[in-house]
C-alpha cells in the first residue's frame, strides 16, 4: 500500500515513472478492451440494424427474447457438450501422453516436437487437412475403416447430427491435447523420485504408483489446466466455425457462432451483443475461480 | 529389453498417429492430381510433383495474403512487445496506486472471449474509418496480444533478481539506465520467446479478419486461404494442402531453431489457445 505522507521525493519519483511506464498499456487496454466490453453491454440494450448501424432502445427486451428462444438453449446445450466432451479427452490423453513421453523412448525430443506441432498449426490449417482426411470420397479415413472392414460405407463426418459433434470434438482434442502434455510433463520433471523409491519399497506396482504417488502430486496443476482450457473451449470459435460452420442445422452451434451469425448474417447487433453478454456472464464464473486460483500462488 | 522395445515401439505409433494428418498435408501436397483420385489411395507418392506450389504461387492471391500475414504478424509482435515490456517492468518493480487491481484486469482480459469484443470493435473501426485495413487487424490484435504478452513478461521479469538492479542504482544509474544495461539482457530470452508466441498468435488468427477485412489488398493468410476454398468449384484439395504447408512453414522453422526459447515460454505461462 503507497503511503504518500511518508514517502521520500526518490520514491515518488520512482511512483511517477512507473505510471509513466505504464500508461502506454493502460490507454491502450481502455481504448480496445474496456471501452469494447462496456459497449457491449450498452449496446445488448439496442436494437441495431447492421448494415446501417441505426437502432432504437430496447431495454432489456433482447434478453428477454433469448431466453424465449429455443435456438438459444440448444446453442448452450452445444456449447456445453462441445466443451465437457473435448475437455475430457484432452485430459485423458494429454495426461496418458505425457506419461509416455516421460518415459526414456527412443528420439524423445522429436516426438515431443511431433506431439506439439497440432497445437501450433493455426487453426485454418488444422481443419483443411481434417476435412480432406474426412472426405467422403477420398478421404483416408474412410478408406482405412473401411478396409479393415470396420464400416461397409462411408461415414459422413461433418454431415449428419451425431457424427459431426463427435468428429468435432475429436478434432478439438486432437489440436488442443498437446497444451496439457507440455503442462503436465512440466509437472512431472519435478516430482521427487524418493516418493517413487518409497512407493516400490512398500510393494507398489505401476498402477498403484500411479494413482498414490503421481496423481494427488498432479491434482494442482490439473486443476490450473482444466479451468484454463474450459474457459478457452467455451469460447472457441474458429475451429467448429470452419468444420461444421455450425451444421447440420444447428447441430453443432455453440454460443460463440450464435453471436457471429446474429451479427453479421442475421444483421442483428444489439442481440448478437446480448448473447454475448450472457455468454460473458458463464464464462465469468470459471475466469473468476481461475484468476482466484493462479493469484494464490504469487 | 523386449518390454523396452514394445514399450518404445507403442509410444512411437501413438507420436506417428497424432502427426499423421500433417504427414497426409505434405503428402497431398506433392501428389499428381490423377494419383490424388486412385484406390486404393498410395501412402508415398509414386510421382512426387511440385506442380501445385507453383499453381499457388502464379495463379492466386497467396503471396498477397502472405505478405499481408507478414507485415501483420511483424507489426503485432513490434506493437505489443514494446509496449509490454515496458508495462511489465512497471507493473513488477515500482509502486504506485491501483497497480494491484491492473495486474488483476490483465489476467482477467488474457482470459477474455474476442466474440465479446468484436461487435463493439466492428462498430468503433467503422466508424473511424478504419476497417478493411492490416492497421485496423493490427488494433484488432493487440486485444488478445497485448494481456497475453504482459502476462508471460510479468513472470520472467518477475524471475529476474532485484539485487542486480539495486546495485547499479547504487553505483549511480539512473533507473532507466539500470533497466537498459541490467534489466534488458536479462530479459533477453523472455522477450524473444513472448515474441515468437504473440507472432504464432497473429500469423494464426482467424475471427477478426473475417469480420473486418472484405478486401484480398489487407486479406491475412488465415481469412485468404479459407476464401479459396470457398471460392472454387471443385474443391482442389492438393492446392488446399500446398497452402497449408507453406502457411506453416514459419512456424516449421520458429519450431526448428527456436525450440528452447519456446518451450521458456510455454513455463512461463502457457499458449493462449
Amino acid at each position: 500500500m503507497p503511503r504518500p505522507n511518508t514517502a521520500t521525493p526518490l520514491e515518488r519519483r520512482y511512483a511517477m515513472l512507473g505510471v509513466f511506464l505504464i500508461a502506454p498499456t493502460v490507454l491502450v487496454f481502455c481504448a480496445v478492451i474496456v471501452y469494447p466490453l462496456f459497449s457491449a453491454i450498452y449496446l445488448s440494450l439496442f436494437q441495431i440494424f447492421t448494415p446501417t448501424l441505426q437502432g432504437s432502445f430496447v431495454g432489456l427486451e433482447n434478453y428477454q427474447r433469448l431466453l424465449q428462444r429455443p435456438e438459444f438453449w440448444t446453442s448452450l446445450r452445444n456449447t456445453l457438450i462441445w466443451t465437457v466432451g473435448t475437455l475430457t479427452l484432452q485430459i485423458i490423453c494429454g495426461v496418458g501422453m505425457a506419461l509416455v513421453l516421460h518415459q526414456n523412448i527412443w528420439f524423445r525430443s522429436i516426438a515431443r516436437s511431433l506431439i506439439l506441432f497440432p497445437y501450433f498449426v493455426s487453426t485454418v490449417v488444422a481443419v483443411l487437412v481434417w476435412r480432406w482426411l474426412f472426405n467422403d470420397l477420398y478421404g483416408i479415413l474412410n478408406h482405412l475403416m473401411m478396409s479393415m472392414g470396420l464400416i461397409d460405407w462411408p461415414i459422413d463426418f461433418l454431415g449428419s447430427s451425431p457424427n459431426a459433434m463427435i468428429s468435432v470434438i475429436l478434432v478439438g482434442a486432437w489440436k488442443y491435447f498437446p497444451f496439457v502434455v507440455i503442462a503436465v510433463l512440466a509437472r512431472l520433471q519435478t516430482i521427487p523420485e524418493p516418493l517413487y523409491e518409497a512407493a516400490k519399497i512398500d510393494g507398489a506396482g505401476p498402477i498403484a504408483r500411479f494413482f498414490d504417488v503421481t496423481l494427488p502430486q498432479l491434482r494442482e496443476v490439473l486443476v490450473v489446466i482444466i479451468l484454463l482450457r474450459a474457459i478457452w473451449d467455451f469460447k472457441e470459435f474458429d475451429l467448429i466455425f470452419l468444420l461444421t460452420g455450425g451444421g447440420p442445422l444447428i447441430s453443432t452451434q455453440t454460443l460463440p457462432l450464435l453471436v457471429y451469425k446474429e451479427a453479421f448474417a442475421l444483421n442483428q447487433m444489439g442481440m448478437a451483443s446480448a448473447y454475448a453478454v450472457v455468454m460473458m456472464a458463464i464464462m465469468l464464473v470459471f475466469m473468476v475461480v481461475y484468476v482466484l486460483k493462479t493469484r494464490n500462488k504469487d | 529389453m523386449t518390454r523396452r522395445i514394445l514399450f518404445n515401439l507403442f509410444a512411437w505409433s501413438i507420436v506417428l498417429a497424432v502427426a499423421f494428418p500433417l504427414f497426409w498435408m505434405v503428402v497431398t501436397s506433392i501428389k499428381p492430381q490423377i494419383e490424388l483420385f486412385r484406390r486404393p489411395p498410395t501412402i508415398l507418392p509414386e510421382t512426387v510433383t511440385f506442380d501445385h506450389y507453383l499453381r499457388l504461387l502464379r495463379e492466386t492471391n497467396f503471396l498477397i495474403y502472405f505478405r499481408n500475414s507478414v507485415v501483420l504478424s511483424v507489426a503485432t509482435t513490434v506493437t505489443v512487445v514494446s509496449i509490454a515490456t515496458l508495462g511489465a517492468y512497471s507493473l513488477v518493480r515500482f509502486r504506485y496506486r491501483g497497480r494491484e487491481s491492473l495486474a488483476f484486469l490483465v489476467l482477467f482480459t488474457y482470459l477474455l472471449p474476442s466474440v465479446v469484443l468484436i461487435i463493439p470493435l466492428y462498430l468503433m473501426l467503422v466508424n473511424m474509418g478504419l476497417s478493411n485495413s492490416i492497421f485496423s487487424l493490427v488494433i484488432a490484435y493487440t486485444t488478445f496480444a497485448l494481456p497475453y504478452a504482459l502476462w508471460l513478461l510479468r513472470s520472467f521479469m518477475a524471475g529476474i533478481p532485484e539485487d542486480l538492479e539495486s546495485a547499479a542504482l547504487v553505483d549511480g544509474a539512473s533507473r532507466m539506465e539500470a533497466f537498459r544495461d541490467i534489466i534488458l539482457p536479462q530479459l533477453l530470452p523472455g522477450i524473444i520467446s513472448t515474441a515468437l508466441f504473440t507472432f504464432i498468435l497473429s500469423w494464426n488468427e482467424y475471427l477478426f479478419a473475417l469480420v473486418l477485412i472484405n478486401s484480398d489488398n489487407a486479406r491475412p493468410l488465415t481469412t485468404g486461404v479459407m476464401n479459396m476454398l470457398v471460392s472454387s468449384f471443385n474443391i482442389e484439395w492438393s492446392l488446399l494442402m500446398a497452402a497449408s504447408v507453406m502457411m506453416s512453414v514459419p512456424l516449421i522453422i520458429v519450431f526448428a531453431f527456436l525450440q528452447s526459447y519456446l518451450t521458456r515460454g510455454f513455463g512461463a505461462g502457457g499458449v493462449k489457445g
